[in-house]
């Protein structure tokens, strides 16, 4: 193998942290969504690595799965931000805090 | 295989199949008749689909499909389905049970409830499809549909809490119980890829192997963090406290039925999942070696315990203040998974910790959909609206005294056994910090549910209060809750006895 498997470990943990970041940093709800699609893949990144490192195929469809999960939980996210954006003009999360304690 | 009789082994799946197919026709029924003035035949199908479901459930649980069978008491008789990707046994039934009584009471109670709002076909169909998850959920025996069960659990689940679409504070708790909850699962599918990355397997079967035999090696640290990033995905479900920010303001938020089902059922879905899953797999010396779980579960369970009730001792909204008594009933219920010290039987601490789900499942429901009735009558939300109430409406406000009272533990109803058991598993498995914890957080919780009750019955009304209407729905919904959480008094041997039996097949 060309790329020694721990590789992959330190590219997903990076990924992981990057989205963990942006998640922690953004403002807006369409960054923040982004920052979990990140997320998402930093394990699809896991899963499809060490599918090709124990040498069945459980991983990979694994990342299909999650994939098409992301894809709905997606389209879910977005209807809400809209019913968000009409009722406070705003994607702002922070905006939208009437309720608190 | 085990005593489903002629029926085929696919078949031990009915009560998600129904469910399943119940959501399709009362879509098919909006699609044949599109007006909004059928709502009659759409919550009439959907009783009809959760009372079905709940037949089935029950029938299955009494005739011991998948159960240990009488006379052979060793073997599980669990069946196992698509490769053992799906588990039926007594503690699937037993929690389909749970979440399909949960389901009938909430689209039971929703017919007056959206009366005059649009989409009716959508919410209940949606309500079915999140059931239909649940159950899938109670049936997991593989991470891979663990995680496609509570995504279908969660999705419909975030539109359901954001439905009132012009309603400022529905959109709002529906973008936070999205945002969180998209944050967490992700969460878990990294700890679930963690998983794979130590063991190379999915189905919890598998990865049992893998620690029977060899273990993970040098890869335990990976394995201990995968096993905390699980912790955290499944302590959303249950809305335990660091995860529960999201809790008070969905449930506050979302129509008053929905946060009913979301308390109950997905909780319970939610904890299901936990049991299987680290009592299954994940309690071998492999993994205790590497994260020590049980430690993990009893600070979660007295932190979620002593956060929630003292938080609930500030609000003011009476919904709010339920919202914070189901958080603390997470806590309760972890006691289950806290005391698998060793010290005492393991089906004797988790059939307590499922006997309390079921109790909780119709005391806290019924509460909600009393908060609903408000709603309904539209006489606002905070605890001095409520004045005079018992006056006006004694059949309701009778039911939400057994419920609170039920809640905070008091021989009133099944509350009072369930606690008392989960008290006597804490001191069995030498923690008793945790019983403690319990007792102390009990009488803390009198406070605000006397509070409440004290508002229905003693104090007298600011205003004007005239209450003209009667819903039938949810007052039959409301006073079948109460007549359960009633009943489960002294029935409450039978249940102890059920979940026993289920507990027994993964402890």
């Amino acid at each position: 193998m060309a790329v020694s498997i721990e590789w992959y470990l330190f590219l997903s943990a990076a990924i992981f942290s990057i989205g963990l970041f942006g998640i922690l940093t953004q403002r807006n709800a369409l960054m923040f969504l982004m920052s979990v699609e990140l997320l998402l893949n930093a394990a699809n990144i896991n899963l499809v690595a060490f599918s090709l490192y124990w040498g069945n195929l459980t991983g990979q469809l694994f990342a299909l799965i999650v994939i098409a999960l992301a894809a709905a939980e997606v389209a879910i996210g977005i209807g809400i931000i809209l019913t968000v954006n009409r009722n406070f003009d705003n994607i702002d999360v922070t905006e939208a805090a009437t309720m608190r304690w | 295989m085990s005593s489903l009789g002629t029926l085929p082994d696919w078949a031990a799946t009915a009560p998600a199949l129904i469910l399943l197919g119940t959501a399709f026709v009362v879509l098919l029924v909006d699609m044949v008749a599109p007006d909004e003035q059928n709502s009659v035949m759409l919550s009439g199908v959907s009783v009809t689909g959760a009372l079905l479901a709940l037949g089935t459930t029950i029938w299955y649980l009494l005739s011991g499909t998948g159960q240990p069978g009488a006379g052979d008491l060793d073997a599980n008789g669990a069946i196992e389905l698509f490769g053992g990707s799906l588990v039926v046994d007594g503690l699937s039934l037993f929690f389909a049970a749970i979440i399909t009584s949960v389901v009938l009471m909430v689209v039971l109670a929703s017919y007056e409830y959206l009366k005059d709002l649009p989409n009716q076909s959508e919410y209940y169909s949606l309500v079915l499809l999140a059931a239909t998850g649940m159950v899938m959920v109670t049936f997991a025996n593989s991470f891979v549909t663990a995680l496609i069960s509570i995504e279908l659990v969660s999705l419909p689940s975030y539109a359901l809490v954001a439905s009132l679409k012009t309603n400022k504070g529905s959109a709002e708790a529906g973008l936070k119980y999205f945002l969180i909850g998209a944050l967490s699962s992700a969460i878990f599918i990294y700890g679930i890829s963690l998983i794979y990355v130590t063991t190379g397997s999915l189905q919890f079967d598998a990865v049992t192997a893998v620690f029977e035999n060899g273990g993970v090696g040098e890869l335990s640290g990976l394995l201990g963090l995968g096993v905390l990033m699980i912790i955290g995905g499944v302590g959303f479900k249950i809305a335990a406290v660091p995860f529960h920010f999201w809790a008070p303001d969905a449930y506050e938020g979302a129509p008053a039925p929905i946060s009913a089902f979301i308390s109950s059922a997905s909780k319970a879905a939610g904890f299901v999942l936990a049991f299987r899953i680290f009592v299954d797999v994940f309690s071998y010396s492999e993994v205790t070696d590497a994260i020590d779980w049980v430690i993990a579960f009893q600070i979660l369970a007295i932190v979620t315990m002593t956060v929630a009730n003292f938080a609930a001792l500030k609000q003011t909204k009476v919904k709010r203040i339920l919202a914070y008594s189901s958080v603390a009933h997470a806590g309760y219920v972890l006691i289950a998974l806290a005391a698998l010290t060793g010290g005492a039987d393991g089906a004797f601490v988790l059939g307590s910790g499922l006997a309390h789900l079921m109790v909780y499942g119709f005391m806290n429901t019924g509460a909600f959909l009393f908060i609903a009735l408000t709603e309904y009558w539209d006489i606002g939300r905070q605890i001095e609206d409520f004045y005079g109430l018992g006056r006006q409406a004694p059949v309701a406000c009778g039911a939400m005294t057994i419920f609170l009272f039920s809640l905070a533990g008091l021989p009133l109803g099944g509350g009072f056994l369930s606690k008392f058991y989960l008290l006597w598993v804490s001191i069995e498995g030498e923690v008793a910090l945790l019983g403690i914890a319990l007792v102390a957080n009990s009488v803390v919780s009198l406070f605000y549910y006397t509070g409440i009750v004290k508002a229905l019955w003693v104090e007298e009304p600011a205003g004007e209060l005239e209450i003209t209407q009667y819903p039938t729905g949810l007052y039959a919904a409301i006073v079948l809750a109460a007549i359960m959480t009633v009943l489960l008094l002294p029935g409450f041997g039978v249940v102890v006895e059920f979940a026993e039996t289920a507990a027994g097949m993964v402890a």
